[in-house]
């Protein structure tokens, strides 16, 4: 679950990035966050990953109150998040496998478990052929798929998905939030930050729209896809 | 953690070695320098101080003893010189073997001049040696006070020279070493935090899914202990080999310099544990720290 109480963040430049924001975001939920350049999206952003604070307010991620959160304790945060950024931003000297492997790695999971959980994850985004590729020898949308799988791996509480269509063809757009929607119906959390209307009017459901450091606009809508089916 | 966690963290600093081979390599050819520039400093300093060490052993006191004392006098005499703790070492040197030694000495004309000579003109001597040269001068004072002793002859001032100039070599070749270490671990950050910095996005992406600064830092310092150890071995065998080219040049062309009272060099077999140590010390301790603390200045994500 995410909460955010009265969060404002001003930088040091003196800009405003969000003012007083109030913002709930339930376990199971799927939203669309949406908002022009600079409207406080990535602000939102850092602050559940506590790249930055709030320089007033309360924000409840996971169970985790992050205004009192001590710095050596921000890894047990992440690892209760998985995040998928626009970039991908996979390793490119490891495999598809070490990729994915690696935040288990990370949180000291048994070999044997990681031996099975890898290739289950995987084959979940449709890489099994890819296992031992390289970042490199992959299209724009197996990238963010691996990417999608490495979010996954960790089995979290909540994904964030930062722009994660804006590098790949429009058409593999909607595959992408397919996968995202069938991780949602098992049960997890997802946060997807987004400028492409088409998609949210496709999809619909919780649309969360800030603007100016505001939320304009938090309701949730119809989508094309519901009355295709 | 887990020895599993352990093992990977290592072969992943491993195989990082290899992934970043330009910059290991620009890494341990910058360490290897470093080492070799500080490490021939050194041991040049070490052999100086030897060489002054051999001329300073050199350096004898005369000890002239009034003519006609009686062989039990002179023993007595000894005996109390002896007894002054700068000494290292006293020898009896008579007037007939000093006779003998300057004649031989001498070229067919000098000796012409000496030939109906009846009599031995030179003194009985007490030949001394002694453990600090610094005190040369005090030492030879106080013999001077004892019985039948007619005179001291030292070279006091050759002492005082001797000590300025170690002194001065000293002072140079320690600032030349401490400069060369600041210089060298400034270069060899910068290196290592090229190499770090060519990394970045690698570490932030851990940083994301959760890793802590321990677990970024350690493939790191691994990288950086074996990078460092290559060029250790690299170092001290470019050292011995060069070495080992100088001392035979010394010990062949040289052996003059032992006439002259002038030491050889240390043999590289006497120090190679300890130079073995530093050197790998040294580099192992330089690789993992200095990419180790580049690392670090990533970790704020």
């Amino acid at each position: 679950m995410v909460e955010f109480k009265d969060v404002s963040v001003t930088y040091s430049s003196g800009v405003d990035a969000l003012n007083k924001v109030n913002l709930k975001i339930n376990d199971g939920d799927f939203a669309f966050v949406v908002g022009s350049s600079g409207a406080g999206k990535s602000t939102l952003i850092k602050l559940i990953l506590k790249e930055i604070n709030a320089t007033s307010g309360t924000v409840m991620v996971n169970g985790f109150n992050l205004s009192k959160l001590r710095r050596g304790r921000i890894p047990s945060l992440r690892r209760t998040i998985g995040v998928v950024f626009q970039d991908f931003r996979l390793i490119p000297t490891m495999t598809v496998y070490e990729n994915v492997a690696f935040v288990l790695r990370v949180i000291d999971a048994p070999s044997k478990y990681i031996r099975s959980r890898v290739p289950y994850v995987i084959s979940l985004v449709g890489l099994q052929d890819k296992v031992k590729a390289y970042p490199t020898e992959l299209s724009g949308g197996e990238q963010q798929r691996v990417a999608l799988a490495r979010a996954l791996v960790n089995d979290p509480q909540l994904i964030i998905a930062d722009e994660p269509t804006g590098n790949i063809d429009p058409a593999l757009s909607y595959e992408i939030v397919d996968l995202l929607r069938s991780i949602n119906e098992c049960g997890t959390t997802v946060l997807m930050v987004t400028h492409e209307h088409d998609l949210v009017r496709y999809f619909g459901g919780r649309i969360i729209n800030i603007n100016h450091g505001s939320i304009a606009f938090d309701e949730v809508i119809g989508g094309a896809a519901e009355n295709e089916n | 953690m887990k020895i599993s966690s352990a093992r990977y963290l290592v072969g992943q600093g491993m195989k990082s070695i290899w992934r970043n081979r330009m910059m290991s390599f620009a890494s341990f050819c910058i360490i290897l320098v470093s080492l070799l520039m500080v490490g021939v400093s050194v041991l040049a300093t070490i052999n100086l101080n030897r060489i002054i060490g051999g001329i300073e052993d050199q350096s004898e006191a005369a000890v002239v003893i009034k003519d006609g004392t009686d062989s039990g006098s002179i023993d007595a005499l000894k005996a109390q010189i002896e007894q002054i703790p700068n000494i290292a070492e006293v020898r009896f040197y008579s007037k007939d073997e000093a006779w003998e030694n300057m004649k031989a000495d001498m070229n067919d004309e000098e000796q012409d001049l000496f030939r109906y000579a009846d009599e031995n003109p030179l003194p009985d001597t007490f030949r001394v040696t002694v453990k600090d040269i610094r005190q040369m001068a005090d030492t030879t004072m106080l013999i001077g006070t004892l019985e039948n002793v007619d005179s001291v002859k030292s070279p006091t001032q050759f002492a005082d020279v001797l000590i300025s100039i170690k002194n001065i070599i000293m002072i140079i070749m320690t600032a030349v070493i401490a400069a060369l270490i600041v210089v060298c671990l400034i270069i060899i950050s910068n290196t290592t935090r090229a190499s770090v910095f060519s990394r970045r996005k690698e570490i932030n992406i851990m940083k994301y899914v959760g890793a802590t600064n321990s677990f970024i830092r350690i493939p790191f310092f691994i990288e950086g202990m074996v990078v460092g150890i290559l060029a250790a071995a690299a170092a001290l065998f470019l050292t011995k080999f060069a070495y080992e080219s100088v001392y035979g040049i010394f010990k062949n062309d040289m052996s003059l310099w032992n006439i002259l009272g002038v030491n050889d060099l240390y043999p590289f077999e006497d120090m190679f544990v300890k130079v073995t140590a530093a050197y790998l010390i040294a580099g192992a301790v330089i690789g993992a720290l200095g990419t180790s603390m580049s690392a670090g200045k990533h970790l704020k994500v």
